[in-house]
Protein backbone atom coordinates (compact mmCIF):
# COMPACT_ATOMS: atom_id res chain seq x y z
CA UNK A 1 0.00 0.00 0.00
CA UNK A 2 2.90 2.33 0.64
CA UNK A 3 3.38 2.44 -3.12
CA UNK A 4 -0.02 4.07 -3.59
CA UNK A 5 1.13 7.55 -3.07
CA UNK A 6 -1.02 10.35 -1.79
CA UNK A 7 -2.81 8.32 0.78
CA UNK A 8 0.23 7.95 2.97
CA UNK A 9 0.79 11.67 3.28
CA UNK A 10 -2.73 12.92 3.42
CA UNK A 11 -4.50 10.36 5.56
CA UNK A 12 -2.97 8.78 8.58
CA UNK A 13 -4.51 5.36 8.03
CA UNK A 14 -2.34 3.25 10.28
CA UNK A 15 -5.00 3.08 12.93
CA UNK A 16 -7.86 2.26 10.56
CA UNK A 17 -6.84 0.05 7.67
CA UNK A 18 -9.23 -2.33 5.96
CA UNK A 19 -8.18 -5.74 4.75
CA UNK A 20 -9.80 -6.96 1.54
CA UNK A 21 -11.72 -10.21 1.63
CA UNK A 22 -9.29 -13.01 0.68
CA UNK A 23 -9.96 -14.77 -2.60
CA UNK A 24 -10.74 -18.45 -2.46
CA UNK A 25 -8.32 -20.62 -4.48
CA UNK A 26 -11.12 -22.56 -6.10
CA UNK A 27 -12.87 -19.34 -7.00
CA UNK A 28 -9.78 -18.19 -8.92
CA UNK A 29 -9.77 -21.44 -10.88
CA UNK A 30 -13.49 -21.21 -11.54
CA UNK A 31 -13.20 -17.63 -12.79
CA UNK A 32 -11.64 -18.65 -16.11
CA UNK A 33 -14.42 -21.22 -16.57
CA UNK A 34 -16.97 -18.55 -15.78
CA UNK A 35 -15.53 -16.25 -18.43
CA UNK A 36 -15.89 -19.03 -21.00
CA UNK A 37 -19.48 -19.64 -19.97
CA UNK A 38 -20.91 -16.14 -19.73
CA UNK A 39 -19.39 -14.57 -22.80
CA UNK A 40 -22.68 -13.42 -24.26
CA UNK A 41 -24.78 -13.36 -21.14
CA UNK A 42 -23.41 -11.45 -18.21
CA UNK A 43 -25.64 -10.32 -15.39
CA UNK A 44 -24.55 -7.18 -13.67
CA UNK A 45 -25.49 -6.19 -10.16
CA UNK A 46 -24.82 -2.62 -9.15
CA UNK A 47 -23.62 -1.99 -5.59
CA UNK A 48 -23.81 1.66 -4.64
CA UNK A 49 -21.32 2.19 -1.82
CA UNK A 50 -22.10 5.84 -1.23
CA UNK A 51 -21.63 7.47 -4.60
CA UNK A 52 -23.20 10.64 -5.92
CA UNK A 53 -25.40 8.69 -8.40
CA UNK A 54 -23.54 10.10 -11.39
CA UNK A 55 -22.09 6.64 -12.01
CA UNK A 56 -25.55 5.06 -11.75
CA UNK A 57 -26.90 7.45 -14.36
CA UNK A 58 -24.09 6.49 -16.75
CA UNK A 59 -24.64 2.77 -16.11
CA UNK A 60 -28.28 3.19 -17.03
CA UNK A 61 -27.29 5.33 -20.01
CA UNK A 62 -25.21 2.38 -21.18
CA UNK A 63 -28.32 0.18 -21.18
CA UNK A 64 -30.43 2.66 -23.18
CA UNK A 65 -31.13 1.98 -26.88
CA UNK A 66 -28.31 4.31 -27.99
CA UNK A 67 -25.49 2.34 -26.38
CA UNK A 68 -27.55 -0.80 -25.88
CA UNK A 69 -25.35 -2.92 -23.63
CA UNK A 70 -27.99 -5.66 -23.86
CA UNK A 71 -26.90 -6.54 -27.36
CA UNK A 72 -23.81 -8.06 -25.70
CA UNK A 73 -26.02 -9.84 -23.19
CA UNK A 74 -25.11 -7.44 -20.41
CA UNK A 75 -28.12 -7.07 -18.22
CA UNK A 76 -28.62 -5.19 -14.97
CA UNK A 77 -30.31 -7.42 -12.42
CA UNK A 78 -32.03 -6.63 -9.15
CA UNK A 79 -30.39 -9.15 -6.84
CA UNK A 80 -26.75 -10.06 -6.19
CA UNK A 81 -27.81 -13.73 -6.17
CA UNK A 82 -28.36 -13.55 -9.93
CA UNK A 83 -25.17 -11.67 -10.67
CA UNK A 84 -21.98 -12.65 -12.49
CA UNK A 85 -20.50 -9.18 -12.35
CA UNK A 86 -20.63 -6.89 -9.35
CA UNK A 87 -20.27 -3.21 -10.16
CA UNK A 88 -19.10 -1.24 -7.12
CA UNK A 89 -19.63 2.50 -7.36
CA UNK A 90 -18.86 5.15 -4.76
CA UNK A 91 -16.00 5.70 -2.34
CA UNK A 92 -17.21 3.04 0.18
CA UNK A 93 -18.47 5.00 3.14
CA UNK A 94 -18.06 3.46 6.58
CA UNK A 95 -21.78 2.79 6.79
CA UNK A 96 -21.87 1.03 3.40
CA UNK A 97 -18.97 -1.33 4.07
CA UNK A 98 -21.07 -4.11 5.61
CA UNK A 99 -23.94 -3.93 3.06
CA UNK A 100 -21.34 -4.02 0.27
CA UNK A 101 -19.69 -7.08 1.81
CA UNK A 102 -23.10 -8.73 2.17
CA UNK A 103 -23.79 -8.14 -1.52
CA UNK A 104 -20.36 -9.58 -2.30
CA UNK A 105 -20.99 -12.67 -0.20
CA UNK A 106 -24.46 -13.12 -1.66
CA UNK A 107 -23.24 -13.33 -5.25
CA UNK A 108 -22.53 -16.92 -6.41
CA UNK A 109 -18.86 -17.67 -6.26
CA UNK A 110 -17.02 -17.33 -9.50
CA UNK A 111 -17.82 -13.64 -9.73
CA UNK A 112 -16.16 -10.68 -11.35
CA UNK A 113 -15.77 -7.53 -9.31
CA UNK A 114 -15.60 -4.26 -11.20
CA UNK A 115 -14.60 -1.03 -9.52
CA UNK A 116 -16.51 1.73 -11.25
CA UNK A 117 -15.69 5.45 -11.39
CA UNK A 118 -12.98 7.53 -9.76
CA UNK A 119 -14.48 6.96 -6.31
CA UNK A 120 -14.63 3.21 -6.74
CA UNK A 121 -11.07 3.03 -8.06
CA UNK A 122 -9.30 5.09 -5.45
CA UNK A 123 -11.80 7.15 -3.50
CA UNK A 124 -11.83 9.88 -6.15
CA UNK A 125 -12.41 13.36 -4.85
CA UNK A 126 -13.57 11.92 -1.51
CA UNK A 127 -10.39 9.94 -0.91
CA UNK A 128 -9.31 11.87 2.19
CA UNK A 129 -12.63 12.16 3.99
CA UNK A 130 -12.79 10.66 7.46
CA UNK A 131 -15.95 8.73 6.62
CA UNK A 132 -14.81 6.71 3.59
CA UNK A 133 -12.51 3.75 3.08
CA UNK A 134 -11.47 5.16 -0.27
CA UNK A 135 -12.03 2.60 -2.98
CA UNK A 136 -13.56 -0.80 -3.57
CA UNK A 137 -10.22 -2.62 -3.42
CA UNK A 138 -9.91 -1.79 0.26
CA UNK A 139 -12.76 -4.19 1.07
CA UNK A 140 -12.98 -6.76 -1.76
CA UNK A 141 -10.55 -8.09 -4.40
CA UNK A 142 -11.15 -6.19 -7.65
CA UNK A 143 -10.71 -7.61 -11.16
CA UNK A 144 -11.25 -4.56 -13.34
CA UNK A 145 -10.98 -0.84 -12.68
CA UNK A 146 -13.01 1.58 -14.81
CA UNK A 147 -11.80 5.13 -14.09
CA UNK A 148 -13.77 8.25 -14.99
CA UNK A 149 -15.94 10.73 -13.17
CA UNK A 150 -18.31 9.31 -14.23
CA UNK A 151 -17.14 6.93 -16.98
CA UNK A 152 -19.05 7.60 -20.19
CA UNK A 153 -21.43 4.87 -21.41
CA UNK A 154 -18.85 3.96 -24.06
CA UNK A 155 -16.17 3.64 -21.37
CA UNK A 156 -18.59 1.47 -19.39
CA UNK A 157 -19.12 -0.88 -22.30
CA UNK A 158 -15.36 -1.01 -22.91
CA UNK A 159 -14.71 -1.73 -19.24
CA UNK A 160 -17.26 -4.55 -19.13
CA UNK A 161 -15.78 -5.97 -22.33
CA UNK A 162 -12.35 -5.96 -20.64
CA UNK A 163 -13.91 -7.66 -17.62
CA UNK A 164 -15.39 -10.35 -19.88
CA UNK A 165 -12.08 -10.81 -21.68
CA UNK A 166 -13.46 -9.71 -25.04
CA UNK A 167 -11.33 -6.57 -25.47
CA UNK A 168 -7.77 -5.96 -24.35
CA UNK A 169 -6.55 -3.34 -21.93
CA UNK A 170 -5.06 -0.33 -23.70
CA UNK A 171 -3.68 1.79 -20.87
CA UNK A 172 -0.16 1.06 -19.64
CA UNK A 173 1.52 2.55 -16.61
CA UNK A 174 4.63 4.55 -17.39
CA UNK A 175 7.60 5.94 -15.55
CA UNK A 176 9.91 8.54 -17.09
CA UNK A 177 13.19 9.96 -15.87
CA UNK A 178 14.48 13.38 -16.82
CA UNK A 179 17.27 13.13 -19.35
CA UNK A 180 20.58 14.93 -19.04
CA UNK A 181 20.40 18.48 -20.33
CA UNK A 182 16.66 18.37 -21.03
CA UNK A 183 15.31 21.87 -21.50
CA UNK A 184 11.87 23.30 -22.14
CA UNK A 185 11.79 25.55 -25.16
CA UNK A 186 9.84 28.78 -25.04
CA UNK A 187 6.91 29.12 -27.40
CA UNK A 188 6.24 32.12 -29.67
CA UNK A 189 9.63 33.71 -29.08
CA UNK A 190 8.97 36.15 -31.92
CA UNK A 191 6.36 38.00 -29.86
CA UNK A 192 7.46 40.36 -27.07
CA UNK A 193 6.56 39.18 -23.57
CA UNK A 194 4.32 42.17 -22.75
CA UNK A 195 2.26 41.59 -25.86
CA UNK A 196 1.95 37.89 -25.09
CA UNK A 197 0.59 38.75 -21.66
CA UNK A 198 -1.92 41.22 -23.15
CA UNK A 199 -3.13 38.72 -25.76
CA UNK A 200 -3.50 35.88 -23.25
CA UNK A 201 -5.23 38.06 -20.71
CA UNK A 202 -7.73 39.39 -23.27
CA UNK A 203 -8.43 35.93 -24.68
CA UNK A 204 -8.99 34.49 -21.21
CA UNK A 205 -11.21 37.42 -20.27
CA UNK A 206 -13.40 36.75 -23.28
CA UNK A 207 -13.44 32.98 -23.54
CA UNK A 208 -12.73 31.66 -20.05
CA UNK A 209 -9.49 30.31 -18.72
CA UNK A 210 -9.09 27.04 -20.60
CA UNK A 211 -10.50 28.03 -23.96
CA UNK A 212 -8.92 31.45 -23.71
CA UNK A 213 -5.54 29.80 -23.37
CA UNK A 214 -6.15 27.63 -26.42
CA UNK A 215 -7.40 30.55 -28.52
CA UNK A 216 -4.46 32.77 -27.50
CA UNK A 217 -2.14 29.92 -28.46
CA UNK A 218 -3.72 29.62 -31.93
CA UNK A 219 -3.65 33.39 -32.42
CA UNK A 220 0.01 33.65 -31.50
CA UNK A 221 0.85 30.69 -33.73
CA UNK A 222 -0.62 32.61 -36.66
CA UNK A 223 1.24 35.78 -35.67
CA UNK A 224 4.55 33.95 -35.47
CA UNK A 225 4.08 32.17 -38.76
CA UNK A 226 3.04 35.17 -40.83
CA UNK A 227 4.64 38.44 -41.87
CA UNK A 228 3.01 41.89 -41.79
CA UNK A 229 1.70 41.35 -45.33
CA UNK A 230 0.23 37.89 -44.82
CA UNK A 231 -1.15 38.17 -41.29
CA UNK A 232 -4.61 39.40 -42.34
CA UNK A 233 -5.04 36.68 -44.95
CA UNK A 234 -3.83 33.99 -42.52
CA UNK A 235 -6.25 35.06 -39.81
CA UNK A 236 -9.09 35.16 -42.32
CA UNK A 237 -8.25 31.68 -43.61
CA UNK A 238 -8.16 30.33 -40.05
CA UNK A 239 -11.51 31.91 -39.15
CA UNK A 240 -13.13 30.68 -42.36
CA UNK A 241 -11.95 27.17 -41.55
CA UNK A 242 -13.36 27.31 -38.01
CA UNK A 243 -16.56 29.10 -39.09
CA UNK A 244 -17.53 30.25 -35.60
CA UNK A 245 -18.91 33.78 -35.00
CA UNK A 246 -17.80 33.70 -31.35
CA UNK A 247 -14.25 32.91 -32.35
CA UNK A 248 -14.38 35.66 -34.98
CA UNK A 249 -15.40 38.19 -32.36
CA UNK A 250 -12.62 37.12 -29.98
CA UNK A 251 -10.03 37.17 -32.77
CA UNK A 252 -11.14 40.67 -33.77
CA UNK A 253 -10.63 41.80 -30.19
CA UNK A 254 -7.24 40.13 -29.91
CA UNK A 255 -6.17 41.68 -33.17
CA UNK A 256 -7.26 45.10 -31.98
CA UNK A 257 -5.47 44.93 -28.63
CA UNK A 258 -2.28 43.58 -30.15
CA UNK A 259 -2.34 46.27 -32.83
CA UNK A 260 -2.94 48.93 -30.19
CA UNK A 261 0.00 47.56 -28.22
CA UNK A 262 2.20 47.65 -31.31
CA UNK A 263 1.15 51.22 -32.23
CA UNK A 264 1.45 52.37 -28.63
CA UNK A 265 4.95 50.97 -28.49
CA UNK A 266 6.06 52.57 -31.71
CA UNK A 267 4.48 55.88 -30.64
CA UNK A 268 6.23 55.87 -27.30
CA UNK A 269 9.43 54.93 -29.08
CA UNK A 270 8.89 57.93 -31.36
CA UNK A 271 8.33 60.27 -28.47
CA UNK A 272 11.39 58.90 -26.73
CA UNK A 273 13.42 59.48 -29.86
CA UNK A 274 12.07 63.01 -30.07
CA UNK A 275 12.76 63.67 -26.39
CA UNK B 1 -48.68 1.58 -42.16
CA UNK B 2 -46.56 2.12 -45.24
CA UNK B 3 -45.91 5.69 -44.12
CA UNK B 4 -44.79 4.49 -40.71
CA UNK B 5 -42.32 1.99 -42.19
CA UNK B 6 -41.03 4.68 -44.46
CA UNK B 7 -40.38 7.07 -41.60
CA UNK B 8 -38.73 4.26 -39.64
CA UNK B 9 -36.31 3.55 -42.47
CA UNK B 10 -35.64 7.26 -42.76
CA UNK B 11 -34.84 7.54 -39.05
CA UNK B 12 -32.03 5.03 -39.50
CA UNK B 13 -30.13 3.11 -36.84
CA UNK B 14 -29.88 4.86 -33.50
CA UNK B 15 -27.56 2.36 -31.84
CA UNK B 16 -23.91 3.43 -31.86
CA UNK B 17 -21.54 0.95 -33.40
CA UNK B 18 -19.06 1.62 -30.65
CA UNK B 19 -17.02 -1.44 -29.73
CA UNK B 20 -16.89 -2.49 -33.38
CA UNK B 21 -16.20 0.97 -34.78
CA UNK B 22 -14.37 3.84 -33.10
CA UNK B 23 -16.66 6.29 -31.33
CA UNK B 24 -16.69 9.91 -32.43
CA UNK B 25 -16.40 12.14 -29.39
CA UNK B 26 -17.03 15.86 -29.36
CA UNK B 27 -14.26 18.45 -29.75
CA UNK B 28 -14.04 19.44 -26.12
CA UNK B 29 -14.25 15.93 -24.74
CA UNK B 30 -12.14 15.59 -21.62
CA UNK B 31 -10.45 12.21 -21.65
CA UNK B 32 -7.14 10.85 -20.43
CA UNK B 33 -4.66 13.61 -19.47
CA UNK B 34 -1.82 13.23 -21.95
CA UNK B 35 1.45 14.15 -20.29
CA UNK B 36 4.67 15.13 -22.02
CA UNK B 37 7.53 15.08 -19.53
CA UNK B 38 9.85 16.80 -22.04
CA UNK B 39 7.73 19.95 -21.78
CA UNK B 40 7.27 19.77 -18.02
CA UNK B 41 9.25 22.14 -15.77
CA UNK B 42 8.14 20.42 -12.54
CA UNK B 43 6.67 23.63 -11.15
CA UNK B 44 3.87 21.69 -9.39
CA UNK B 45 1.15 24.11 -10.52
CA UNK B 46 -0.98 21.17 -11.65
CA UNK B 47 -0.66 19.40 -8.32
CA UNK B 48 -1.91 22.52 -6.55
CA UNK B 49 -4.84 22.86 -8.94
CA UNK B 50 -5.93 19.20 -8.92
CA UNK B 51 -9.09 19.01 -6.79
CA UNK B 52 -8.90 15.23 -6.37
CA UNK B 53 -5.16 15.06 -5.61
CA UNK B 54 -4.71 12.78 -8.60
CA UNK B 55 -1.55 14.72 -9.36
CA UNK B 56 1.15 14.63 -6.75
CA UNK B 57 4.60 16.16 -6.59
CA UNK B 58 7.06 14.79 -4.09
CA UNK B 59 10.42 16.43 -3.43
CA UNK B 60 13.18 14.28 -2.04
CA UNK B 61 16.19 16.36 -1.05
CA UNK B 62 18.24 13.32 -0.06
CA UNK B 63 18.43 11.80 -3.54
CA UNK B 64 18.09 15.15 -5.25
CA UNK B 65 14.91 14.41 -7.14
CA UNK B 66 11.37 15.58 -7.57
CA UNK B 67 8.77 13.02 -8.54
CA UNK B 68 5.54 13.84 -10.36
CA UNK B 69 2.76 11.31 -10.36
CA UNK B 70 -0.63 11.06 -12.03
CA UNK B 71 -3.16 8.58 -10.73
CA UNK B 72 -5.76 7.92 -13.39
CA UNK B 73 -7.79 6.10 -10.75
CA UNK B 74 -8.43 9.29 -8.86
CA UNK B 75 -8.57 11.70 -11.79
CA UNK B 76 -11.96 13.33 -12.31
CA UNK B 77 -11.07 14.74 -15.75
CA UNK B 78 -11.85 18.34 -14.87
CA UNK B 79 -9.00 19.77 -16.95
CA UNK B 80 -7.68 22.17 -14.35
CA UNK B 81 -4.15 20.84 -14.80
CA UNK B 82 -4.35 21.82 -18.45
CA UNK B 83 -5.60 25.28 -17.47
CA UNK B 84 -2.74 26.07 -15.14
CA UNK B 85 0.16 24.42 -16.97
CA UNK B 86 2.49 27.23 -18.08
CA UNK B 87 4.18 25.17 -20.78
CA UNK B 88 1.29 23.05 -22.05
CA UNK B 89 2.92 19.81 -20.90
CA UNK B 90 -0.39 18.26 -19.90
CA UNK B 91 -3.39 18.17 -22.22
CA UNK B 92 -6.64 16.28 -21.95
CA UNK B 93 -6.96 13.92 -24.91
CA UNK B 94 -10.01 12.21 -26.36
CA UNK B 95 -8.94 8.81 -25.07
CA UNK B 96 -11.67 7.28 -22.92
CA UNK B 97 -10.84 3.56 -23.01
CA UNK B 98 -9.08 3.48 -19.67
CA UNK B 99 -10.31 0.29 -18.00
CA UNK B 100 -7.48 -1.84 -16.60
CA UNK B 101 -7.16 -5.15 -14.83
CA UNK B 102 -3.99 -4.20 -13.01
CA UNK B 103 -4.14 -1.13 -10.84
CA UNK B 104 -0.47 -0.26 -11.42
CA UNK B 105 -1.32 0.61 -15.02
CA UNK B 106 -3.37 3.56 -13.80
CA UNK B 107 -0.30 5.37 -12.53
CA UNK B 108 2.12 7.51 -14.49
CA UNK B 109 5.18 9.12 -13.04
CA UNK B 110 8.18 11.24 -13.99
CA UNK B 111 11.31 12.12 -12.05
CA UNK B 112 13.17 15.43 -12.29
CA UNK B 113 16.44 16.67 -10.88
CA UNK B 114 16.75 19.61 -8.50
CA UNK B 115 18.85 22.75 -8.83
CA UNK B 116 21.23 23.65 -6.02
CA UNK B 117 21.52 27.10 -4.50
CA UNK B 118 24.71 28.94 -5.45
CA UNK B 119 25.30 30.08 -1.91
CA UNK B 120 24.33 27.28 0.43
CA UNK B 121 24.24 24.31 -1.98
CA UNK B 122 20.81 23.15 -0.80
CA UNK B 123 18.41 21.98 -3.50
CA UNK B 124 15.56 24.49 -3.75
CA UNK B 125 13.68 24.09 -7.09
CA UNK B 126 13.54 21.87 -10.14
CA UNK B 127 16.44 22.49 -12.50
CA UNK B 128 14.13 22.81 -15.49
CA UNK B 129 12.00 25.42 -13.71
CA UNK B 130 15.07 27.53 -12.94
CA UNK B 131 16.25 27.27 -16.55
CA UNK B 132 12.78 28.21 -17.79
CA UNK B 133 12.61 31.28 -15.55
CA UNK B 134 15.99 32.40 -16.86
CA UNK B 135 14.92 31.83 -20.47
CA UNK B 136 11.83 33.98 -19.87
CA UNK B 137 13.98 36.80 -18.50
CA UNK B 138 16.32 36.58 -21.47
CA UNK B 139 13.41 36.65 -23.86
CA UNK B 140 11.90 39.72 -22.22
CA UNK B 141 14.89 41.63 -23.58
CA UNK B 142 17.64 41.82 -21.01
CA UNK B 143 21.15 42.99 -21.68
CA UNK B 144 24.05 40.55 -21.15
CA UNK B 145 25.17 42.39 -18.04
CA UNK B 146 21.72 42.31 -16.45
CA UNK B 147 21.41 38.64 -17.35
CA UNK B 148 24.53 37.71 -15.41
CA UNK B 149 23.26 39.62 -12.40
CA UNK B 150 19.85 38.03 -12.60
CA UNK B 151 21.23 34.55 -13.17
CA UNK B 152 22.91 34.74 -9.81
CA UNK B 153 19.67 35.85 -8.23
CA UNK B 154 17.56 33.20 -9.96
CA UNK B 155 19.94 30.40 -9.00
CA UNK B 156 19.94 31.33 -5.32
CA UNK B 157 17.45 29.89 -2.87
CA UNK B 158 14.85 32.20 -1.27
CA UNK B 159 16.46 31.77 2.16
CA UNK B 160 19.83 33.04 0.95
CA UNK B 161 18.20 35.83 -1.04
CA UNK B 162 16.47 37.02 2.09
CA UNK B 163 19.73 36.97 4.03
CA UNK B 164 21.52 38.86 1.28
CA UNK B 165 18.91 41.59 1.11
CA UNK B 166 18.97 41.94 4.89
CA UNK B 167 22.75 42.37 4.86
CA UNK B 168 22.43 45.11 2.30
CA UNK B 169 21.76 48.22 4.39
CA UNK B 170 20.01 50.12 1.59
CA UNK B 171 17.25 47.53 1.45
CA UNK B 172 16.20 47.95 5.07
CA UNK B 173 13.62 50.69 5.56
CA UNK B 174 13.52 51.41 9.25
CA UNK B 175 10.60 53.56 10.25
CA UNK B 176 9.37 53.96 6.70
CA UNK B 177 5.77 53.96 7.93
CA UNK B 178 6.41 56.49 10.68
CA UNK B 179 7.06 59.42 8.37
CA UNK B 180 4.31 60.69 6.10
CA UNK B 181 3.76 59.15 2.67
CA UNK B 182 5.30 61.81 0.51
CA UNK B 183 8.49 62.04 2.47
CA UNK B 184 9.12 58.33 2.51
CA UNK B 185 8.46 58.17 -1.22
CA UNK B 186 10.95 60.89 -1.75
CA UNK B 187 13.49 59.11 0.41
CA UNK B 188 13.07 55.90 -1.46
CA UNK B 189 13.43 57.61 -4.80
Amino acid sequence: MSEMKGIREIVGKDHTATVPVPLDENAIKLKSVLLEDIKRSAYVYRVDCGGCNGCEIEIFAATTPVFDAERFGIKVVASPRHADILLFTGAVTRAMRMPALRAYEAAPDPKIVVSYGACGCDGGIFHDLYCVWGGTDKIVPVDVYIPGCPPTPAATIYGLAVALGILDQKLKGSSVKEEEGERVTLKHTGIPLEMKVIIEREARRLAGYRHGGLIADDFMNILVESTTETVDANIKAYLDKKDDPRLREIFDNLYRVSLAELCGRSQSADTEAEG
Amino acid sequence: MFKLLKSITKAGDSIVKYPFAPLEVSDDFRGKPEYNSKECIACAACTRACPANALIMETRAEDDSRRWELSMARCIFCGRCEEVCPTGAIKLSKEFELAVTNKKDLYEDATFTLAHCRECETPFAARKAVDYAMDLLVQSGMSEEQQEKRRHQVETCPECLRKQSMMDYDNVFHGVHLTNGQQSQGERA
